[in-house]
């Protein structure tokens, strides 16, 4: 503990850090996220999510999937908190479940495309010459196809070939299996311009010149030092997916029963804010947080890695 | 200087036709004419001097190959998803199916259909639908691609007669009560799905204040509401980026050196950071033009406007190959050439970036 | 700068003298005179040869007509004359002779004549049209096999015109509701000029040539579209002058439109609101002929055991369903739906949970862990979702068997139930014409539709029997006897209930036909 403090306080500016410096500059970043307040209540909000989620069980009052005939449609009330949807179902009990499902997506999501693009784009960009320009080329190509085309036939794909063999999971792994890949280039073009720009500095040549394997710099020297940009990437993508997931509800193409999500239910709503209000505003307001969330801590994620953008 | 006023008069020419058509004006095609002439000449004009000519016929090159490339991907997709585009819920009787294959030639080998897409491509054929009977993929699209194209410009306008100024309001004086209320709306811009956003604006706009209609394609009073509802997340993306940009640029050495000179504060502004944080801006309405194409199957949807994007996923359901085909092609040339465009406009903007 | 801004100006005023002079979105009609519809989609095709939709059959029925039409006041829906003034069997049933209406003027003046039929037939089953509903017309004489390319000589075909300005038909073998068969839009008479002259772009305005009560003035593609009323048409004229369809798939966006005042009728209604919307004066529900059921694979375990498939149909509760979906659907037993001849509902499988429970312990199922892992597929959908979901719930309940439920998209299930049919799989059935042959004809062992594997020797004798019965007491008492063999002596299906169809009409629409084939010929309504 006091030892890295010190070690902070002493560090030369950014630009000369070695590599093991690379580890108080990420204690720095953190000292800098602690200090900004949005970010801080973001993360507690995400951190909060992410619990009901995980405790869906013992938090929702009742079952996501019982079907209560004789209440259906009703707004809240105190036996529902929230009311219930077209099935009798308690909307609080669902709004709960959607969580757990809602961030899995987000995050899983997240995390795949993260290790397709960090791959992709380490890989382009340290070896760079011939094949960095014909994989960057693919990957200008795979951006301009229209991400929606490529998302309804990658899941429709995804769905008619149940690829694990189990069909409740099945549009859960189309979901996931699509969403990725159709959210990893970006990732890998991030990757890819800090493994240059990584590439460059003088520690590395070092390393490279003293005979160290590719492999072996790359896990080593190059990946900890850009782990700062894809992670506030990543926190960037999570929402994004959230909302990529509520779109694909809208076209049908969304999760199935046993599960759902909050964009399930928020499909489930939407048209009938009028008579109904109760079944979109929930969802509607859950997604909303998160989405805010997850922006704010990724700013200021993306503010304590950059001390440049300090103090603005 | 000269590049000033050719700018200057594309701006306004622009400005002119996007005002006709949103108040439903017919739109002389003299106009059209002296439009593109104007913005699509000077563009090659500038292109030629500024030694570009190789670097953009090269990246149109590259969008050919790239529709080839994408045309194949989309094919290969289609084919491997089951259930072909005859297959119904009354099953029919092996003869009529017969008829149907021959007609469509679908009863060819695969890599055969393949390559007689490829080559009706390549002539310029799109084919014809399977659904709406005998109708043009071509003619299917240039029907309705206007629409898409009125709506996307719309919304992107909105995002950046929105986005632009908040951003630079908010750069301005960061942390202000300005700063705070631009960016409370520009994160809450992006944390909404646009169809809860179309029914709330629904709701307030036309039910509860009665001033514009609910759907359908006609007159300002059909437009505001979906370019609103399309446009609110790019403006708060452009908010964003521009309100980050005018911040670099404002510490950045010369608007010190401008402000220690004693320059008023709105020539500041004007002359210096807006120019310069602009750029940034600008380069990302390639990828703003992408995301405006995704999100406008929502809004055709919830507005009934006869667009385009529809055809990209009702027809998947469909499996009416050819149209699938066929909009997804224009969708992609339509994201190249957006991104080319943005570059060149780059070039021009800021003559320190040069194309190789 | 101040050069521009002239400039600007100056365009800008050319420009205003230009203004469109009325709101394109009405087509500058009268809407006192106007009918607004949703037709929901952009029609696929209003080539009746090849459509096969209902937006486009909707507007079909209005421009064109057949040889037959509807008695849309018969509750049953017999047939009454229309283009045929008259009809009649001979040779048990297997020649029919139309006699033609005279003096029915096409919309460019051409008279009709019967080889308008004869050529609609021809372009219909001809293996280069590709007509998707061409077997509607495989009853007759070597219709078939010139659709197959094995007869080349259409005049082959048993279709023929005599002296008397009759067309005779011969068909393969007798079938009492042939004449049924010919209110359907494929069947209808056709310019085989106006198609020759125009080619595919024949169903435009200006080049189509029809005979309804209406003819077409606008198609604005994915737009709208506007009908005008056909004054030369041969009957009482349409008492509205014009309609106007709008294309508006979402519903909600239409319902909005309708509440605004701006629409007149609307087909999709979510389920939902509909407590909301049975409060409305314009309010409309009626029984199609339209059923829901699910078939049981009976070629693999557990299916193939009758005790199985009999327990799980008297384990639904079907009433339970509908009280659920809420939509006003009639429980269903028995296989033909409610709203149309040959319905019995004292036929089928009761509910009884204790009697299913015990059929599955006399089947070996004593031990409920023993029971095969059991999937009931759907294709993806709100209400089959519900459906699924309440059955599931019910079985669980009441047999103590957990299934699974599973979804597909709609062309992927569809597939999927020809390759590898799943143990329950959800199907519905809408009658193309009003006559219970063709649900019965459903399940015969030789119908491409049945893929419960299930054929029963004595079905298929009783179905041949009430297709070419002319008859109607006897067909009834067949068709009874018939119901009872598939929904209670073998079982391979489970009914679950008969459709009824909702719409919403303005307050100003009245006269409008409502009926269980959604015919909706709108020559009768009216406007307040």
């Amino acid at each position: 503990m006091s030892t890295a403090t010190l070690a902070s306080t002493s560090s030369p500016p950014a630009a000369s850090a070695g590599p093991k410096k690379g580890k108080s500059l990420q204690r720095e970043a953190l000292d800098r996220l602690l200090k900004n307040k949005s970010a801080v209540v973001s993360g507690v909000v995400i951190l909060f999510v992410c619990l009901v989620g995980a405790l869906a069980p013992v938090l929702a009052p009742y079952p996501f999937d019982e079907q209560f005939l004789d209440r259906v449609l009703i707004p809240p009330s105190s036996q529902h908190w929230l009311g219930t949807d077209s099935l009798g179902r308690d909307m609080l009990s669902r709004l709960i479940y959607g969580a757990r499902i809602s961030m899995a997506v987000g995050v899983i999501t997240a995390v795949i495309s993260l290790l397709i693009g960090t791959f992709y784009g380490a890989i382009s960009g340290w070896f760079g010459g011939w094949a960095d320009s014909v994989m960057m080329r693919s990957v200008d190509i795979l951006d301009s196809i229209p991400s929606i085309v490529l998302l309804i036939l990658v899941k429709l794909v995804f769905d008619a070939f149940d690829v694990i063999g189990n069909p409740e999971l099945k549009a859960l792994t189309g979901m996931l299996l699509a969403l990725s890949l159709t959210s990893w280039v970006s990732l890998a073009r991030v990757v890819r311009g800090q493994v240059l720009q990584v590439k460059q500095m003088s520690y590395v040549e070092a390393a490279r010149s003293m005979g160290a394997s590719g492999t072996r710099v790359v896990s080593q020297h190059i990946m900890p030092n850009i782990m700062g940009p894809v992670i506030v990437l990543l926190t960037f993508q999570i929402p994004s997916n959230i909302l990529y997931e509520s779109f694909l509800s809208f076209l049908g193409l969304g999760l199935q029963p046993p599960f759902s999500s909050w964009g399930v239910l928020a499909n489930d709503g939407w048209r009938s804010l009028q008579s109904y209000p109760h079944l979109m505003i929930s969802p509607g307001v859950a997604i909303f947080v998160a989405m805010l969330a997850f922006n704010l801590l990724g700013d200021g994620l993306r503010d304590a890695f950059d001390p440049q953008m300090r103090g603005r | 200087m000269i590049t000033r006023v050719w700018g200057l008069s594309v701006a306004i020419l622009f400005a002119t036709v996007v005002l006709l058509s949103f108040f439903a004006y017919e739109i002389p095609t003299a106009l059209w004419w002296l439009f593109s002439i104007v913005a699509f000449g000077g563009t090659a004009v500038f292109v030629f001097q500024q030694g570009m000519t190789f670097y953009v016929i090269r990246r149109l090159f590259e969008a050919a190959f790239a529709v080839l490339v994408i045309a194949t991907l989309t094919f290969i997709l289609l084919r491997v998803l089951p259930g072909g585009p005859f297959d119904s819920d009354k099953a029919l009787p092996p003869e009529v199916m017969a008829n149907l294959a021959a007609k469509y030639n679908l009863d060819a080998p695969l890599f055969q259909q393949y390559l007689d897409y490829i080559g009706g491509l390549l002539r310029g054929d799109l084919g014809q639908s399977y659904k709406y009977i005998s109708r043009d993929i071509t003619s299917i699209i240039s029907e309705s691609l206007p629409n898409s194209i009125q709506l996307g410009v719309y919304a992107l306008l909105v995002s950046y007669l929105i986005g632009i100024p908040m951003g630079v309001f908010a750069g301005w004086k960061p942390n202000s009560a300005v700063d705070v209320s631009c960016m409370t709306f520009a994160i809450s811009g992006i944390a909404l799905p646009s169809f809860l956003v179309a029914p709330i604006f629904i709701l307030i706009f036309v039910k509860t204040l009665g001033w514009f209609e609910p759907a359908l394609w006609e007159g300002p009073a059909y437009y505001v509401l979906p370019m609103l509802v399309l446009g609110i997340r790019p403006a708060a993306v452009i908010a964003r980026l521009t309100r980050a940009s005018v911040l670099e640029v404002i510490h950045s050495d010369y608007i010190r050196t401008a402000k220690a000179k004693g320059l008023a504060a709105r020539t500041i502004l004007f002359k210096h950071v807006l120019r310069n944080s602009l750029i940034p801006v600008l380069s990302l309405s390639g990828p703003l033009a992408a995301a405006i194409l995704t999100g406008s199957f929502v809004i055709e949807q919830i507005f009934a406007i006869p667009g385009v994007a529809k055809h990209l996923v009702l027809s998947v359901s469909n499996r009416d190959y050819p149209l699938i085909l066929g909009a997804t092609l224009v969708f992609s040339l339509f994201l190249i050439v957006a991104n080319l465009i943005t570059d060149i406009l780059t070039a021009i903007v800021d003559p320190r970036v040069k194309m190789s | 700068m101040k050069r521009i801004l002239l400039i600007l100006s100056t365009i800008l005023f050319a420009a205003a003298c230009t203004k469109k002079n009325s709101s394109k979105l009405e087509y500058g009609l009268d809407l006192n005179e106007t009918l607004r519809i949703n037709l929901e989609t952009e029609p696929p095709s209003l080539d009746w040869s090849k459509s096969t939709d209902t937006t486009s059959s909707l507007v079909e029925m209005n421009i064109m007509e057949g040889l037959v039409g509807y008695n849309l006041s018969d509750r049953d829906l017999g047939s009454a004359p229309a283009l045929a003034t008259e009809w009649k069997p001979s040779d048990k049933g297997r020649i029919w002779t139309f006699t033609l209406r005279s003096g029915v003027k096409w919309t460019d003046g051409v008279e009709f004549t019967g080889q308008h039929v004869i050529d609609g037939w021809e372009r219909l089953l001809n293996p280069a049209t590709a007509s998707e509903y061409a077997y509607f017309l495989f009853p007759v004489k070597g219709a078939r096999d010139y659709n197959g390319g094995k007869l080349k000589d259409f005049s082959k075909v048993g279709i023929k015109l005599n002296d008397q300005k009759q067309l005779v038909v011969e068909l393969e073998k007798p079938m009492g509701y042939f004449p049924m068969l010919l209110t359907h839009h494929s069947t209808y008479p056709i310019r085989k000029d106006v198609v020759e002259k125009h080619g595919d772009r024949w169903t435009e305005p200006g080049n189509i040539v029809t005979l309804g009560a209406y003819k077409l003035k606008v198609w604005d593609h994915d737009r709208a579209m506007v009908l005008e009323r056909n004054d030369d048409y041969y009957g009482e004229k349409a008492k509205i002058k014009n309609i106007l369809g709008y294309m508006i798939t979402e519903y909600s966006t239409a319902l909005n439109l309708m509440e605004g005042g701006k629409l007149d009728f609307q087909r999709t209604l979510p389920f939902k609101e509909l407590p909301k919307y049975r409060g409305f004066p314009g309010y409309r529900a009626t029984p199609l002929i339209s059923m829901y059921y699910y078939g049981l694979n009976t070629r693999k375990p557990p299916f193939n055991d009758l005790k199985v498939r009999k327990a799980f149909s008297m384990a639904v509760d079907r009433k339970q369903v509908t009280d659920l979906l809420a939509a006003g659907h009639a429980p269903l037993t028995s296989w033909v739906p409610s709203g149309m001849f040959g319905y019995e509902n004292d036929i089928g499988t009761k509910f009884d949970a204790a009697a299913a429970a015990k059929l599955l312990d006399e089947a070996g199922f004593k031990d409920r862990s023993k029971f095969p892992r059991v999937r009931l597929a759907f294709n993806t959908n709100e209400n089959h979702q519900r459906v699924a979901e309440n059955v599931q719930a019910q079985l669980k309940k009441n047999l103590g068997i957990e299934i699974q439920i599973e979804n597909e998209e709609w062309k992927v299930y569809l597939k999927r139930l020809q390759n590898d049919t799943p143990n329950i799989y959800r199907m519905g059935w809408l009658g193309d014409y009003p006559d219970p042959a063709t649900f019965m004809e459903l399940m015969t062992s030789y119908s491409e539709n049945n893929h419960t594997g299930w054929g029963n020797k004595s079905y298929d004798q009783l179905v041949a029997e009430g297709a070419s019965s002319l008859d109607k007491d006897k067909r009834r008492q067949i068709y009874s006897e018939a119901q009872r063999i598939l929904t209670e002596q073998d079982v391979p299906v489970i009914p679950i209930y008969s459709t009824v169809g909702h719409l919403l009409l303005s307050e100003r629409v009245q006269n409008f036909p409502n009926n269980s084939i959604e015919h909706y010929a709108l020559k009768g309504v009216t406007l307040k």
